[in-house]
C-alpha cells in the first residue's frame, strides 16, 4: 500500500507528459465541478470522465482503489451522520436515531463526492511525480504576495515535496516497529490502547528524529529557502492549454446540460 | 525440540507488478540450545527468513514449525523472541522497567513473578540500576540497545533470534553483548543470529547458514565454513589460510589469536627440527 497511496507510477502516457500546472488546476476544476453537481446524473457523467481519464493514464486500478482505501472509515462516517441526522422522512430507527430518506440522498451524494475528489487526486498524483508536483505549486503560488505574511513559495513548496517523501519512509519505520512489538507479544486486535500507545510514542520519535536529519543534511547542502532553480524546468505547451480547456469545457458542460 | 523450516518459499506484494521472491524454497532445521549464525548479503533474505520464525510472515509455500507447533500460533511469540535491527527504535514507556515488562505483561506475567524476570532481564542485560527509573529516551545509544535486548529476554525465550545486533555498537557494548550471547548459549537457549559481517560471531557459532538470493547456499560447522570459500572470515583465520596456501603446514581452523600462535610456533619447530 505505501508504494501506491497517492505515490507516483512512473509511464509514458499523454497524461504523464502534461505539465503539473494544467494538471493540478484541472484536479481544481474537477472539485469545484463535483461540488456544484447535485444530481446522481451528473455523479454519473463525472464518473465517466474519470473513466476515460484514467485508461488514457494506463495506471493500473490499483492506484486510485489504494487512494480511497484508507479513507473507508471516515467516509463510512460522513455516510452514517447524513443518514441519520439529517431530513425528516424516517426510514428505519436504529438504538434511538432515525434513518432518513433524504439523509440517505444526501450522504450517498456527499460520500460520492469526496470519492471522486479521491479518484482525480489520485490521477494527478500517479502522473506526476513529486518534485513535478512541487514545481507546479511553487510555480503557481510565486505570483502571491506570500513574503508579506513571511513565507516563501520556496519554502512552502520545500515542505510539501518533504511531507511527500517522508511518508513511504514513516510507514516502513511503522512497519517494522509493528513487527518488534508484536514479537514482544503485542496482540493488535485484542490491547488497541496497548497498540496505540507503544507504536505512537516511538513513531513520533522517529518521525521528529528523521526531520531533524533531513534538515541538517539540507542545510550542510547549503539549502536556503528563497530564489532557488529547480532541477526540472515546466513548460506549458500547446497541448497544455488546449488539455486544460477541453477538459474545463466537458466538466463545465456536464453541470450546464443537467 | 526445534524449528522447522521445509520447503518454504515467500513473495512480498505477490500478484502485483511490485511482486519480488524474497525466499526460494527453504529448508532448515534449529535445534535447541544450538547456537546458529545466518549469513549473507544485505537483501538475500535473512530478515525474511527470521520473520517466519514467529509468524510475523506466513510463508507463501511450504511450513514452518516451531517445537511442533505452527509458527503463527500465538504461543510460538513467546518461544521465539526477536530483537530486530536498530532495536532502540522498540523503547515508548514511561521508564526503563516499564518498557522491559511490556513484553512479560503481554503474555500475562503478574505481580513477584513479572517483576522477577524484568529484573533479571535487566541484570543479564547489564543495564545499572540506576536506570530503572530513567526515561528510555535519556540514556545513550548504547545503553538503549541493552535495554531493548532485556525487554526481549524478559519474555525468556527459547529461541533468540538477532538482526545485525551488532552494528553501530561501540567496543564495549559490542563486548557485553557478546558475553551475553554467550552466558544464554551456555544456559542452553538457542542463539541465532543474523548479520551480514559473521566473521566477528564464528568462534561462538555450533552452525552456520549462508543465504543467496533467497536460497541457502551452505550449511556447515565453523570448520566446515572455513574450509570451504565462503567469506568473510576472521582476520586471524584469513591469515591462517593464507600462511597455508605459501605452503606451511598450519591448520586453518583457528579463531583465537593465542591459539594461532601456538600453531604458527608448533609449525616453525618443525621446520627447523627437518633442517637439522
Amino acid at each position: 500500500m505505501s508504494n501506491l497511496f497517492f505515490g507516483y507510477i512512473p509511464g509514458t502516457s499523454p497524461i504523464h507528459s502534461l505539465d503539473p500546472r494544467t494538471k493540478i488546476i484541472s484536479v481544481m476544476v474537477a472539485s469545484i465541478i463535483i461540488f456544484n453537481s447535485g444530481s446522481f446524473r451528473e455523479m454519473a457523467l463525472i464518473g465517466a470522465v474519470f473513466l476515460a481519464l484514467f485508461s488514457i493514464s494506463r495506471i493500473s486500478y490499483r492506484a486510485p482503489l489504494s487512494a480511497v482505501r484508507p479513507m473507508m472509515i471516515f467516509l463510512i462516517i460522513i455516510f452514517l451522520m447524513q443518514l441519520f441526522l439529517t431530513g425528516e422522512t424516517i426510514l428505519f430507527s436504529l438504538a434511538g436515531f432515525n434513518a432518513t430518506q433524504e439523509g440517505l440522498y444526501a450522504g450517498l451524494l456527499l460520500t460520492w463526492r469526496f470519492v471522486y475528489l479521491l479518484l482525480f487526486a489520485s490521477i494527478l498524483t500517479a502522473t506526476t511525480t513529486p518534485s513535478m508536483l512541487t514545481v507546479g505549486i511553487e510555480r503557481m503560488l510565486r505570483p502571491l504576495p506570500l513574503e508579506k505574511a513571511g513565507i516563501s513559495s520556496f519554502d512552502l513548496a520545500t515542505m510539501m515535496s518533504l511531507s511527500i517523501h517522508f511518508f513511504p519512509l514513516l510507514y516502513e519505520h511503522l512497519e517494522k516497529l509493528k513487527d518488534a512489538q508484536m514479537s514482544r507479544g503485542l496482540d493488535l486486535k485484542k490491547n488497541p490502547l496497548r497498540t496505540i500507545y507503544s507504536l505512537s510514542v516511538p513513531m513520533m520519535k522517529i518521525a521528529f528524529r528523521s526531520a531533524g536529519e533531513v534538515s541538517l543534511a539540507m542545510e550542510s547542502r547549503c539549502y536556503q529557502g528563497v530564489s532557488r532553480t529547480s532541477l526540472f524546468e515546466p513548460r506549458m505547451q500547446r497541448m497544455d492549454f488546449a488539455a486544460l480547456l477541453g477538459f474545463a469545457l466537458i466538466m463545465g458542460s456536464i453541470v450546464l446540460l443537467a | 525440540m526445534s524449528i522447522d523450516v521445509t520447503n518454504v518459499s515467500f513473495s512480498y506484494d505477490p500478484g502485483t507488478s511490485l511482486e519480488r521472491t524474497a525466499l526460494k524454497n527453504v529448508n532448515l532445521s534449529i535445534g535447541r540450545g544450538e547456537f546458529v549464525l545466518i549469513g549473507g548479503e544485505i537483501g538475500s533474505g535473512k530478515s525474511t527468513l527470521i520473520r517466519h520464525f514467529n509468524g510475523l510472515l506466513r510463508p507463501s509455500s511450504g511450513s514452518v514449525s516451531v517445537d511442533g507447533a505452527e509458527a503463527h500460533v500465538k504461543s510460538v511469540r513467546k518461544k521465539v523472541g526477536i530483537l530486530f535491527q536498530f532495536p532502540q527504535n522498540q523503547l515508548f514507556a514511561r521508564s526503563v522497567y516499564e518498557d522491559v515488562a511490556f513484553g512479560p505483561c503481554n503474555f500475562g506475567a503478574k505481580g513477584d513473578e513479572l517483576r522477577k524476570k524484568v529484573t533479571k532481564a535487566l541484570r543479564m542485560a547489564g543495564v545499572r540500576e540506576e536506570l530503572y527509573e530513567h526515561s528510555p529516551f535519556t540514556l545513550s545509544g548504547g545503553e538503549m540497545r541493552l535495554v531493548a535486548i532485556a525487554g526481549v529476554l524478559a519474555i525468556r525465550p527459547d529461541y533468540l533470534v538477532l538482526d545485525e545486533p551488532l552494528s553501530g555498537l561501540d567496543p564495549e557494548h559490542r563486548e557485553s553483548l557478546l558475553k551475553i550471547l554467550r552466558s544464554l548459549h551456555m544456559q542452553g537457549s538457542s542463539v541465532i543470529v543474523v548479520s551480514h559481517w559473521i566473521a566477528d560471531l564464528l568462534p561462538l557459532a555450533d552452525k552456520i547458514i549462508l543465504m543467496e538470493k533467497g536460497k541457502i547456499s551452505f550449511v556447515g560447522s565453523p570448520e566446515e565454513y572455513v574450509k570451504s570459500t565462503s567469506t568473510p572470515l576472521p582476520e586471524i583465520t584469513s591469515l591462517m589460510k593464507k600462511l597455508q596456501q605459501k605452503g606451511f603446514d598450519v591448520r586453518d581452523d583457528i579463531f583465537d589469536v593465542g591459539e594461532a600462535l601456538n600453531e604458527i610456533i608448533r609449525v616453525k619447530k618443525e621446520r627447523l627440527g627437518s633442517m637439522q
